[in-house]
């Protein structure tokens, strides 16, 4: 009983990020998180990115594909891509991985330019060049600067987050 | 040289075949079914189309219900605040002042909602154009993005580009028509573009959204003057929107000429979807 009991809380913990994304996706956060015309980010992005480099046992890539439909479709974008966006950030945040021994907080931080910038700029192609729609250089300039500055703040956040309450949780 | 090319490679090509013991799609294979979904999307396929609008209609239902855990909880924090912390003393005696108060509130919110909705009921009598009511329930503000979802679909005859009024006055159009929800996109969306006549000269002009909250106006003839009586109304010219929809009135704000919508895309709550092109040209 116990023991089953421990491998429900350890799998309800270990399914949080995934929950945060979804939640995320559906409740509109990258559009309601919006001030002074300017100030939005990318908090999908910043646990892609944090999660498959980390810990990629926490965050499927199935489910980094099925966020990525669930936010075009709250969006109302063409079916895929914010899932392409997403992928391509896993892609980064995985070959990160497989090409560096030791990451530390500043080298997930600089990597995680090219992660956002492939990103937004996927987003920002496919939606000019396909989509036939709209958007603005500057927003997603402000949107990729915000997502960057945020960073470091959701990458403590998350260690601890893993030490504490996941690696506990075991044992 | 060509070992870092080949380091590089290998860390590449493992990165996107590799299948670790929770990974059970590779991310060659589910970037390659995204594109494919990308690409099957914008050349309008019927299935996909369907596929969408019933995604559409859980998505949205699902968001008004992830909504509810913070309104819940705000709910949850003002209760325990008001009945324990503050009301600790003279609780009988402030419990009924609250009551009273909530009553009065209850009274004055619905006394609010009756005459919108009768105002929306007299709308509905009055207009010249068929319309249906509905209700916002999202309401979407964003970079990218200015648009609303109301309750109403295809189910209610709601079609694409159709025209939505706010107190009789133009607010948006349908892009997106699910069975039971729709999207409206309103006039100060930067993919916002409505041609507009203006009194009293019956000026042409295309009303461009531009993401602020007083859409611009652009390609106005070279002799246009501008006056405190420059009203703005649909001209009919894209042969979707009918003429003579009341839009707003023109301004002249950093630099720029642009025009004060009638109705604030931003205070939204119900609109009048304007249904039937023959009836309104009759009674037009």
């Amino acid at each position: 009983m116990a023991i089953s009991f421990k491998r429900l809380k350890k799998s309800i913990l270990e399914t949080g990020p995934l929950i945060l994304l979804f939640y995320i996706c559906i409740s509109e956060f990258h559009t309601q998180f919006y001030y002074w015309k300017i100030f939005s980010f990318n908090l999908q992005f910043i646990i892609i990115y944090y999660w498959v480099l980390r810990d990629p046992g926490i965050l499927g890539y199935g489910f980094v594909f099925l966020s990525g439909l669930t936010n075009d479709v709250v969006l109302s974008l063409p079916l895929g891509t914010s899932a392409l966006c997403y992928l391509f950030v896993s892609l980064i945040a995985a070959y990160v991985k497989n090409a560096t021994l030791r990451s530390s907080l500043f080298t997930d931080w600089f990597t995680f330019v090219i992660a956002i910038l492939v990103g937004n700029f996927l987003y920002f192609f496919l939606m000019n060049k396909f989509a036939g729609a709209q958007v603005e250089y500057m927003s997603v300039f402000y949107n990729s600067f915000f997502t960057f500055i945020f960073y470091p703040f959701f990458w403590v956040l998350f260690e601890f987050y893993k030490k504490f309450v996941i690696v506990r949780s075991n044992d | 040289m060509s070992t870092s090319r080949d380091d590089f490679g290998i860390a590449i090509r493992s990165a996107l075949l590799q299948r670790g013991a929770k990974q059970k799609f590779s991310l060659f294979v589910l970037i390659l079914l995204s594109l494919s979904i990308f690409v099957l999307d914008i050349s309008g396929l019927k299935p996909i189309k369907i596929l969408r609008s019933l995604l559409n209609d859980g998505v949205y239902r699902i968001s008004v219900i992830s909504s509810s855990p913070i309104k819940f909880s705000g709910t949850v924090k003002d209760f325990f605040i008001t009945h324990i912390f503050v009301y600790k003393e003279n609780r009988e005696l402030k419990t009924e002042l609250e009551r009273l108060k909530n009553k009065d509130f209850q009274t004055l919110y619905l006394q609010t909602a009756n005459k919108r909705l009768q105002d929306i009921i007299q709308l509905e009598k009055k207009s010249a154009f068929t319309t249906i009511a509905a209700k916002v329930i999202l309401d979407k503000n964003s970079p990218y993005l200015s648009s609303v979802i109301i309750n109403k679909g295809s189910n209610s005859r709601i079609k694409l580009g159709m025209p939505v009024l706010s107190e009789g006055n133009l607010v948006g159009r349908v892009v997106e028509v699910n069975f039971l929800s729709a999207r409206i996109l309103l006039l100060n969306d930067l993919n916002s573009k409505i041609p507009v006549m203006i009194s009293p000269k019956g000026s042409q002009a295309i009303l461009s959204g531009d993401g602020e909250d007083k859409p611009k106006l652009e390609y106005l003839p070279e002799e246009f003057e501008l006056n405190d009586k420059n009203l703005v109304f649909t001209s009919g010219k894209d042969g979707i929107f009918f003429e003579g929809i009341p839009v707003g009135n023109i301004i002249f704000e950093d630099n720029k000429i642009k025009v004060k919508l009638f109705s604030d895309p931003n205070q939204v709550s119900f609109v009048n979807v304007v249904l039937d092109k023959s009836s309104d040209a009759e009674a037009m």
